[in-house]
This record gives C-alpha cells, sequence and structure tokens, in this order.
C-alpha cells in the first residue's frame, strides 16, 4: 500500500464524486483539503434525480460499471457508512408505442446480457403495481434490483463521517505546477500546497484543465411536486419512459426532447425529468418546457393531476464528447487525476468513481477496470496532448 | 338554504362568496388533518402566503382553503402529512 | 409593443393606486389579484349576508372608496383578471399566471410591472406554534373582517406590534373579547422613541380607539409578556405564558400570534429599473410604511414607470409624506423591540417540511444558503421558505440569499393547470 502518513490531497469539486474521493482518501490516512467555487453539493448532485439505476445505462461499458457502482451503495448501506440513505426499488421500462414496444424490448435484452434481473409484467401486473398508470401504456419491463439515493444526502454523509477539511466559497482559478509536478492549487491568490491534486469540478473542470473540446454542458429541466404520500414512496418504483431510453442510447439527439422519467421520492413526493439541452449551462427553467414535461408526464400517469408543482429547477450535467466519464491520470500533468464526464449518472457512479479515483491516488487498482475511462483516451485532442 | 361542501364525509354549509377556511372555521373546524400527522393542516396565514391551509380536492389539484372560494358538492379532504424520514 | 399593458400585480392599496394611476395617464394596464375581488387583506369586504362588525377607521373606508372608485371609471383601460396568481417570471423572460377559475396557467407581455402583493406577517416561533388552533392574528383578522364572525371559544394574541392591539380590539368588537394581549416589547423603556410616535396623528387616533375598545371589556394588556409554548389539551389548548415575569398557564380554543410584517418579497423579481421590462415594488410589498403610505408609494411607482416609458408622471410631495411613515414605522419599532431569544430545540421552525430549531443548529457555521436549503431542507417546502426565510434570517443575524435565477412558480400551482400552458396564447 503506497500510503504515505503526509501525503496532501487537494480534491477540487465538493459534488458527489469529489465527496466521495476525499472521504475515501481520508479514510485511507490522506490529509484531504477539498475546495469548492460554492459549497458541497452546489452543482449537478444538488440539482438532479436520486436514480441509482442500472437500468437507465447504455449497453456497454456503462451498464457493466453501474452495476459495480450500484453495488458498492448496498456494500457501503450494509457497513453503515450510507445506512438509511440508499433504498432498493424497482425500474419500471415503460412503452407507449410498438416502436418504443421494441427499444425498451431490446435494451431488456441488452441488461439481462449484462448479468442483470430482468422481469416481464403485463399490464394487469403493472396496473397493481402502479394504480393509475396511463391508459397508452402498452408494454413495461421491470429492473428489480435499481435503487435510489438523494445526491446532496450522500454528499452530506460522506463528509460528516471523515475528518476532510472543506472550503466553502473557494474557487481554484489553477492548479500549480511545478517541474511538471502538481504542488498545490491556487485559491484567490492563496497557494494551498497539495502532493496530488484531483479534478472532480463538473463543468468547473473545463475551466481548470482546457477540456472546451471535450467537456460539454447539457441542461435539465425537472419539477418536483408536493407529497402523494406521507413518508413513503408514492408508487412501488421508478418510471422511465421509453423516451429516456432512446436519448441514452443516442437515438435522439434534439434539445426540445424529453426523456421523461417520474421518480417517487421517499418523501411521498414525485421528481419528474427532464429535459437534454445541450450548451446549455444556466440554471434557467421555462414554462414552455416544464409543460412539455407535465403534459407528458400526465400522459404517463394521470393521478398527477392531482398533484401540485412546488418548484421547478435546472442542473448541469457534464458530457464527454464520446459519452463516457473522464476518470484517471492525467496524461502529462504529474500529480493530477481527473474524476469526471459523469452526465446524467453521476448520482449512481459517484461514490464507487470517487472511491476508485482515491485509490487511484494511493497508488492502488481500482475495485473494477476502468481503463476505458482513462483521460489518455483525448490525447488527439489540444488541451490533453 | 345554504349550499354545501363536504369535508371528509360531513357536510358544511357555506355562504354564496366565503371561503373554504371561513366556512370550516364557522362549523369549528380547525384541525385540516391528516389524524396523527406529524404536522396537521389548519388555516393560519389568511392569504395564501403560509400554504398550512392546503386541502385536497376530489379529481383536481389541492387548494388554498384561505383563497378559494367554497363550491356547493365540492369534496374536500386533508393533505397528506409529513412522513417519518426527516423528523 | 407601446400597445402592450403594465401589469400590475396585487389589488390592495398599492396596486389600486397604481394602476389607475398609470391608467389615468393613458396606459393600458393588466392588473391581477389572487382574491375574488379587490381590497387587499386592508380592505377585505364582508361577504353578501356577513355582519360588518368593525368599519375601521373612516379615513381608510374613504380612501378605498375613492381608489375603489376611479378603478371602476378606469375600466376601459384597466384589465381586471381575478382569481388570479402571479407564478413570476421564468427563465425566458414570460410572466406567468395561474387562473384559478380557468383551472391554466398563461403568460402575458408586458411593458413594465409593479409588484404589489403586500406583506407577510413575522413569526417568532416557539413549541407548539404550528398546532390546529394557532393562527396568524393577521389571518384571523382577514376572516373576521369577511365573515362578521369571531373564533368560538377563549382566544389568546400575544407577539408583538401594533396589529395585536387591532385584532384584539375587532374581537372584543364582534363579541368575543380574548383572554388577554401579550406584548414582547416593552414600550416604557423607550420614552423618546414613544414621545416620537405620540406625534402620529391618524394612527394615534386609531390606537386610542382600540385601546378604549379593549378597556370597556376588560381585556388585560401585557407588555414583556410572551408565549413560550404551547401544546394540545383536550378540546383546546394550554398556552403556557410568561406574564410580567411569572410564568402563568392559559386554556384557550384559539391562539393568535404574530411578530410584525415583513415585505412579501420570496422570489418576486426584483426591482430593475433599467431592464428591458422595467418592475417596481410598491406598497408593503416593498417597504412596511402601512396603508395611507401604500396609497403614496403606488402612485410613487406608477410614475416610476411613466418616466420609464418617457412619459411625464404626476408630480407630488410623495418622498416627504413616505419618509414621515417610515420615521414612524422606525420609532415604531424601537418601542417594540425586543432582543431575539433562541428557539428551544424541538421548536419547528420549517413546518411544511417538519425541521426543527435542532437541525438548523446541526448545520455547518457557515453552511451556504443552498446547504441550508437542501441538507437543512428549510426553504424547500410549499410555503418556499416565506416563513422560517425570516426566522432563519433573524437566527443568523443576516438575510438568506434568494434563490439565483430566481425560482417559479412562486407559488404552488396545479401539475394540470401547468400542463395546459402553450407558448401560442402568449401574445394576446
Amino acid at each position: 500500500m503506497a500510503r504515505s502518513p503526509s501525503l496532501h490531497v487537494a480534491v477540487i469539486g465538493a459534488g458527489i464524486v469529489g465527496a466521495a474521493a476525499a472521504h475515501f482518501l481520508a479514510a485511507a490516512g490522506a490529509r484531504v483539503t477539498l475546495l469548492d467555487a460554492s459549497g458541497p453539493a452546489a452543482g449537478a448532485t444538488g440539482a438532479s434525480d436520486g436514480a441509482v439505476s442500472v437500468a437507465s445505462k447504455r449497453p456497454g461499458p456503462m451498464m457493466d460499471l453501474a452495476r459495480h457502482a450500484r453495488a458498492f451503495y448496498g456494500k457501503c448501506e450494509a457497513d453503515g457508512l450510507l445506512r438509511g440513505l440508499f433504498h432498493r426499488r424497482s425500474t419500471f421500462l415503460v412503452a407507449r408505442t410498438a416502436l418504443e414496444a421494441e427499444l425498451v424490448a431490446q435494451h431488456g435484452t441488452d441488461l439481462a446480457a449484462a448479468g442483470e434481473r430482468v422481469l416481464d409484467v403485463d399490464r394487469p401486473a403493472l396496473l397493481d403495481r402502479i394504480p393509475g398508470l396511463g391508459d397508452g401504456v402498452c408494454f413495461a419491463l421491470e429492473i428489480p434490483d435499481d435503487g435510489h439515493a438523494l445526491g446532496y444526502e450522500i454528499t452530506e454523509r460522506l463528509l460528516q463521517k471523515s475528518s476532510v477539511t472543506v472550503r466553502r466559497n473557494a474557487p481554484v482559478s489553477e492548479i500549480v505546477m511545478r517541474a511538471g509536478q502538481a504542488v498545490g492549487v491556487a485559491v484567490q491568490g492563496e497557494l494551498v500546497p497539495a502532493d496530488a491534486v484531483l479534478v472532480a469540478a463538473g463543468i468547473g473542470s473545463v475551466g481548470l484543465l482546457g477540456l472546451g473540446d471535450i467537456l460539454i454542458p447539457r441542461k435539465g429541466q425537472m419539477i418536483v411536486t408536493d407529497r402523494a404520500s406521507a413518508g413513503r414512496p408514492a408508487i412501488d418504483g421508478h418510471l422511465m419512459a421509453a423516451s429516456y431510453l432512446a436519448a441514452k442510447r443516442g437515438i435522439v439527439r434534439d434539445n426540445a426532447h424529453i426523456g421523461l422519467v417520474i421518480d417517487p421520492l421517499v418523501t411521498g413526493q414525485f421528481l419528474i425529468g427532464g429535459s437534454r439541452e445541450d450548451h446549455r449551462a444556466d440554471q434557467a427553467t421555462d414554462a414552455r418546457t416544464i409543460a412539455a414535461i407535465l403534459r407528458d408526464a400526465l400522459d404517463l400517469y394521470p393521478p398527477l393531476r392531482e398533484r401540485r408543482v412546488l418548484r421547478t429547477f435546472a442542473g448541469v450535467r457534464t458530457a464527454s464528447c464520446d459519452g463516457l466519464p473522464i476518470v484517471g491520470p492525467h496524461p502529462h500533468l504529474g500529480g493530477v487525476m481527473i474524476a469526471t464526464g459523469f452526465e446524467g449518472d453521476g448520482i449512481c457512479l459517484g461514490p464507487f468513481m470517487g472511491a476508485s479515483a482515491a485509490r487511484m491516488i494511493l497508488g492502488e487498482a481500482p475495485a473494477a477496470d476502468l481503463s476505458l475511462l482513462a483521460p489518455r483516451r483525448f490525447a488527439g485532442a489540444e488541451a490533453l496532448a | 338554504m345554504n349550499p354545501c361542501f363536504y369535508w371528509i364525509d360531513r357536510p358544511v354549509s357555506f355562504r354564496p362568496g366565503e371561503t373554504i377556511a371561513a366556512a370550516l372555521l364557522r362549523v369549528g373546524i380547525a384541525d385540516l388533518g391528516p389524524d396523527g400527522g406529524q404536522v396537521r393542516g389548519r388555516v393560519f396565514c389568511g392569504i395564501g402566503a403560509c400554504q398550512a391551509c392546503i386541502v385536497a380536492v376530489a379529481g383536481e389539484g389541492p387548494v388554498e382553503a384561505c383563497l378559494t372560494p367554497a363550491r356547493a358538492g365540492l369534496r374536500l379532504s386533508p393533505q397528506p402529512s409529513l412522513g417519518l424520514r426527516h423528523d | 409593443m407601446t400597445d402592450l399593458p403594465v401589469l400590475v400585480v396585487g389589488g390592495g392599496p398599492a396596486g389600486a393606486a397604481a394602476a389607475v394611476t398609470m391608467a389615468e395617464s393613458g396606459l393600458r394596464v393588466l392588473m391581477v389579484e389572487q382574491r375574488d375581488r379587490l381590497g387587499g387583506a386592508i380592505h377585505r369586504q364582508p361577504v353578501a349576508g356577513a355582519r360588518q362588525i368593525w368599519k375601521g377607521p373612516a379615513r381608510h373606508r374613504r380612501n378605498w372608496a375613492e381608489l375603489a372608485g376611479r378603478v371602476e371609471r378606469a375600466a376601459g383601460r384597466i384589465e381586471l383578471r381575478t382569481s388570479t396568481v402571479f407564478l413570476g417570471v421564468d427563465g425566458e423572460g414570460r410572466f406567468l399566471f395561474d387562473d384559478r377559475v380557468a383551472g391554466g396557467v398563461f403568460a402575458r407581455s408586458v411593458r413594465a410591472a409593479v409588484i404589489a402583493v403586500g406583506a407577510v406577517e413575522r413569526i417568532r416561533p416557539f413549541e407548539g406554534w404550528e398546532l390546529p388552533g394557532v393562527m396568524s392574528a393577521g389571518g384571523a383578522q382577514v376572516l373576521l373582517k369577511e365573515t362578521g364572525q369571531p373564533p368560538e371559544g377563549a382566544i389568546v394574541v400575544a407577539g408583538s406590534g401594533p396589529l395585536l392591539l387591532a385584532v384584539a380590539a375587532q374581537l372584543a368588537q364582534a363579541g368575543n373579547p380574548p383572554l388577554a394581549v401579550l406584548e414582547r416589547g416593552r414600550p416604557w423603556r423607550s420614552p423618546r422613541a414613544l414621545a416620537r410616535l405620540l406625534t402620529a396623528g391618524p394612527q394615534l387616533t386609531e390606537a386610542i380607539a382600540y385601546a378604549a375598545a379593549l378597556a370597556v371589556k376588560a381585556v388585560p394588556y401585557h407588555a414583556g409578556s410572551e408565549v413560550l409554548s404551547v401544546r394540545e389539551s383536550g378540546e383546546g389548548l394550554e398556552v403556557r405564558t410568561r406574564i410580567g415575569g411569572a410564568e402563568r398557564l392559559l386554556r384557550a380554543r384559539h391562539l393568535l400570534i404574530h411578530d410584525g410584517l415583513e415585505p412579501n418579497r420570496a422570489g418576486m423579481p426584483l426591482p430593475a429599473p433599467e431592464a428591458k421590462i422595467p418592475v417596481f415594488h410598491a406598497g408593503d410589498g416593498r417597504e412596511i410604511l402601512g396603508a395611507d403610505a401604500a396609497i403614496l408609494d403606488g402612485r410613487r411607482a406608477a410614475a416610476a414607470v411613466l418616466a420609464s416609458l418617457g412619459r411625464a408622471a404626476p408630480v407630488a410631495q410623495l418622498d416627504v409624506s413616505l419618509s414621515k411613515a417610515r420615521d414612524f414605522q422606525l420609532a415604531l419599532a424601537e418601542v417594540l423591540h425586543s432582543p431575539a431569544a433562541l428557539p428551544s430545540p424541538e421548536t419547528l421552525l420549517c413546518r411544511c417540511e417538519g425541521r426543527r430549531y435542532a437541525d438548523f443548529a446541526a448545520l455547518p457555521a457557515d453552511a451556504s444558503a443552498r446547504e441550508i436549503r437542501l441538507m437543512g431542507r428549510f426553504g424547500l417546502g410549499v410555503c418556499q421558505g416565506r416563513f422560517c426565510g425570516p426566522m432563519i434570517a433573524e437566527l443568523l443575524g443576516r438575510p438568506l440569499p434568494s434563490a439565483n435565477p430566481p425560482r417559479w412558480p412562486l407559488r404552488p400551482v396545479s401539475v394540470a393547470a401547468l400542463a395546459k400552458f402553450s407558448i401560442d396564447e402568449t401574445e394576446s
């Protein structure tokens, strides 16, 4: 174990990934300073749904990694770290047209091939589980082993249960290099010395590392309703429309496309999403988009007509140009590790990827093969060349 | 005879033009439930700001009792209370 | 563009004054009011058949009758939408409204906006303030004006501010005098400020009339007294109080509380005279100056709109009168000032999400506004921080920064109503 008692790591970005990395680094004995331009969970982590879902992943490495990541949640829940914050629940993939049914069936085949349990549910069984479901739903699959966690709660717990120094309102302007090796980060003219630097700053990573060609912001608008039930999810599973799978599988790329999910929160409220607006980094919401999401949601689940909208909000996903996260050592900057580009999968992947980045910083192998995510794949791009 | 709406199953008569809140309070219904809720509904600010007097309307979205004129035949009931989660 | 209306949100004295001033100067006005008639909280009219028990000071009635008459005469220029809730401005700059009668959300293009949505009451929380049977004094007053009927059973009025006196007197007049009025402040300790108050003519006359109404019914008014906690007991409430240094239990059916007023600004578009669509605030929603000043402030806002559109505005000595009203409010605040006390750990701060003072105290000392919202769940509930926001600001000693960008909807809105929104209807 390359564990130096004096190792000091600066982690940039107090979202779920940065908080997880900081937590596990500190747990391994490192001294950790976690810096955020705002505060914990201030970015996409605090403005997202809480799906810890394998069902939603694109077939291939993302689906496999999501299975590792979800299992990691289960382990952290069992060992006490995340006790009470991770809940198992089903995801229902639902189709409303014959074409959508084909897509859902194909996705089910891909999930099964990845080792995931996939259950057929006929309409009567489905109505039994989700009373009131729209008449248009003609085909559905149940993915019974998915889960739910709230990004900001996970972030808070990871920081609570660690000795990490958190610095709020501490925007990092530069990674300070000496002789090809990171020696610290600059915060408002102050040098915070460090032996290693982890960049987990979401869309903020673009400015720090010059990744403008590689990372793009993708805004998502969402809705939170009032409570439909007291202190438990109002329906027995997460509703994921085929339109969401179509976006995740790259079949549809259109800023006006709604990838519909209806997420029953443990508070009894619903979280409904969402739009996928490329190159939009603002957090504004608009009535045009929100109304379109709600119309689609009412069609899928008409009992929402008895709910009120409490809030609308937008989160900015950080997507990479090849659709895979960027996790691993910077190809040229010594002592600099990157963990970003999780798009809409940060809550699911975050704790596992943070823990993996921590292991890499400590010179250990991550618990899964992350070589496909290594930043060196972009070595052709100017910023990482 | 004054028209009436229903609070759970109880008919509540009201004067035309009166809010749901006024009619409920006049017959002594101050506790808008639910029974045993962690925090129960009640008319509080009278101007729609506190949202404590929200009542469920069968088939429609819930409304503020203090802002909404009573209508004959409305079927009203308590909104779900908070769960145990954040207590 | 020049034919677009100016938006006025709120049909109380400030909104009505702004609307008629602009309409009489030739502008088209779109006036929205959440209730089914104008008047605001101050001029709430009794429903048909209800007894009007308290007519209020004659000058208020005269002022309102005059404004209401002018609104009627300007009906050709004022489009009045009642039962319509302003939802705020969305990320594409649309002014959004919830038509509660038609059950649909619509947008309207406007050339400027005057926001005159009045005040919300401040509450200093204590254990049990969230219970049924506890109402805000202002809320009880509005209901009393509408129904002409006081709540049945014993009533305790507590907190701080001149409204306690007014509500208690009106309840007495209506036939149910309160058991007691508990005023937290100790006016006699600020003789100078008290002397300043005594120079205010109309307000003083009003206060004397209220005091007389209480004296006639022998309602005790205790200064330097407060509610410590309240709990349910049988059919009513058991109110633990401190009156003149001694603890006393009072049994009541209703406890009416109030600790002053706060401009109702949560989530509102902020004043921006240079913006493409300039926004101005008016009345108690801008600054708590009372009903008389609200009329002047509405005219001031209207003049500002007219000026921003390059039109001649009626000139008046408004600033002098407003600054007099401000002096009065400052003296009142000084007279009734009482130091903030920390609530007990079990005291609810956020009734919507059931969050207690202990939950707030557990947040990191340097927690950001976002952490207070997300991890504390303060300001995340249905009232959108209108009540816990000021409580937390008082505990922190600084205001909580509002969400950026401003959030809409300002008020919860039916899913079905918002789903009906379409941009085809935006321009009209």
